[in-house]
């Protein structure tokens, strides 16, 4: 088991964002969380990455793994390159400081660069890139330290259908290589059909859907027929606040 | 029946508290990344080629801005007193007085004005940017400390290369305000000069050195502070960076005040 949320709950001034969470992911399995904006999804992530504590529950993962995330705008740094950008945990985190040389760092920020399709734009800056661009640099950021987990925030929102289908293949070809378990937050279906294996759909909080891509599809329930058929009527109420 | 909350009273006083919680949460703010900072700088957690990087852009960038107003206001005052003293009789006080006036205070606390306007703002805006656009959610995801990569660099930067400033922008004020000596008063350079050196004592320059490096680590922290604990988006931005402009101008007027009382009363 790779990754393993159990009861997580998390308030904001009040307001259950996460009411109780529990799913698990195995290696080489991809969990697609869908809901509406506000659902809790991007909390979710941030607190499987560390970057917001839970009020309370579990959240276990295989020993040493490294978490990678991937952010919705990118995130690249922008006052450094695409190789340093790349670089930038080998030659900043205190456990891998020293530990390559400057070729071998050549050779790691290359190979990733062409998992994502990007050869040889090693001395752009992300200001020069399109957006597509900048969330393949960012995978190849995420992936360079081989995590096992990887964390995708929106990774197709605000893209072209076919840059979607390139990131969604991209997906794809991470689990497989890194045989890593992957969680990806996202509102459009064809990431959830061609990139997910089950799907978590949160509501308030709560999970109202757990499952297979298959049963979230075919399935019966009344909310995700209303998240696929993008219906206003249904059981789940959109607010003015979403 | 009137209601509280539209009363001017009830408006004044949530005012108040509005600003005093943001005055604590600020200076909150400060205290910890200064203790965080300090944790990192005595651990030895230094990124030295940072701390070049950022020595060099903190000196160097400041420099034409500082220069110009430090010069121009020594140019200013020169030519205000340097007659004023001639027609006394005093002539060769203008040299004592203005280095006195330019060591103990001028220097030190214009170049502080000059590289808050240059430096800590860009400090500010640039790390609230980066908090802004995530880019500090990734490094810490990366596992690589923000606070550690970006502030500590630029902290020590700015205790390390004010003084430098300091001696520069004195040196070029000292220059200015004698060449207005000499047209204005008549006064030779080397009576000037002389003259200088009868006023100055090296625990003057000692004081403003060490002044010079309060100031540089006060405006680069507060600057990070700000920046780095930024929230939201462009608005909250140029936010952080009026905050680190105001709260560094303030800082500087109240170790300027502490370091007079405590050398000089």
């Amino acid at each position: 088991m790779s990754i393993e949320v159990e009861n997580l709950t998390k308030k904001f001034d009040n307001k259950k964002v996460l009411d109780n969470i529990s799913f698990s992911v195995k290696d080489g399995e991809t969990l697609g969380v869908v809901g509406f904006s506000g659902s809790g999804k991007s909390t979710l992530l941030k607190i499987i990455s560390k970057l917001t504590e839970a009020d309370s529950g579990n959240i276990k993962t295989t020993e040493n793994s490294d978490i990678a995330m991937t952010f919705q705008y990118s995130a690249l740094f922008d006052f450094l390159d695409v190789y340093h950008n790349i670089a930038f945990p080998l030659l900043e985190r205190r456990e891998f400081k020293g530990k390559y040389s400057k070729n071998e760092l050549k050779e790691i920020v290359a190979q990733k660069l062409k998992i994502v399709g990007l050869q040889g734009i090693e001395n752009k800056f992300p200001s020069e890139l399109s957006g597509g661009m900048q969330k393949r640099v960012g995978f190849a950021r995420a992936i360079v330290t081989n995590p096992k987990i990887i964390l995708y925030d929106e990774p197709t929102a605000g893209l072209d259908p076919v840059s979607s289908t390139l990131i969604e293949d991209y997906i794809n070809q991470l689990k497989k290589e890194l045989n890593a378990s992957c969680i990806v937050v996202t509102h459009q279906m064809s990431t959830i059909t061609r990139a997910c294996d089950n799907v978590i759909l949160l509501y308030e909080g709560k999970i109202v859907f757990k499952g297979s891509i298959k049963e979230f599809l075919e399935g019966n329930n009344p909310y995700t027929r209303q998240f696929i058929t993008a219906s206003i009527e249904g059981p789940m109420e959109i607010k003015s606040t979403t | 029946m009137i209601n509280v909350k539209d009363t001017l009273v009830y408006k004044g006083l949530y005012y108040l508290k509005t600003e005093t919680v943001g005055f604590l949460e600020t200076l909150g703010n400060i205290g910890y990344d200064f203790a965080r900072v300090l944790f990192y700088i005595l651990r030895l957690r230094i990124n030295f080629k940072a701390v070049i990087e950022q020595s060099s852009r903190f000196a160097v960038d400041s420099l034409p801005i500082t220069l110009t107003i430090v010069g121009m206001t020594s140019i200013i005052i020169s030519m205000q007193i340097s007659p004023e003293l001639a027609k006394q009789g005093a002539e060769n006080y203008i040299g004592m007085l203005s280095a006195l006036v330019m060591i103990r205070e001028l220097a030190a606390i214009m170049s502080g004005f000059a590289i808050i306007s240059m430096i800590g703002s860009s400090f500010a805006s640039e790390l609230a940017s980066m908090s802004v656009s995530e880019q500090m959610s990734a490094m810490k995801v990366l596992r690589v400390n923000p606070v550690e990569y970006l502030v500590v660099p630029r902290f020590l930067s700015g205790v390390i290369m004010m003084p430098l400033v300091f001696i520069v922008s004195s040196f070029v004020g000292l220059l200015c305000a004698g060449y207005v000596a000499k047209w204005t008063a008549d006064l030779s350079l080397l009576n000037y000069v002389d003259s200088i050196w009868r006023g100055l004592y090296v625990r003057d320059i000692m004081i403003a050195l060490l002044k010079s490096a309060f100031f540089g680590g006060t405006i680069a922290l507060i600057s990070c502070s700000s920046g780095y604990n930024t929230k939201g988006g462009a608005k909250e931005v140029g936010e952080a960076t009026t905050r680190a402009v105001v709260w560094s101008f303030l800082a500087i007027a109240v170790w300027d005040y502490i370091f007079a009382a405590m050398f000089y009363l």
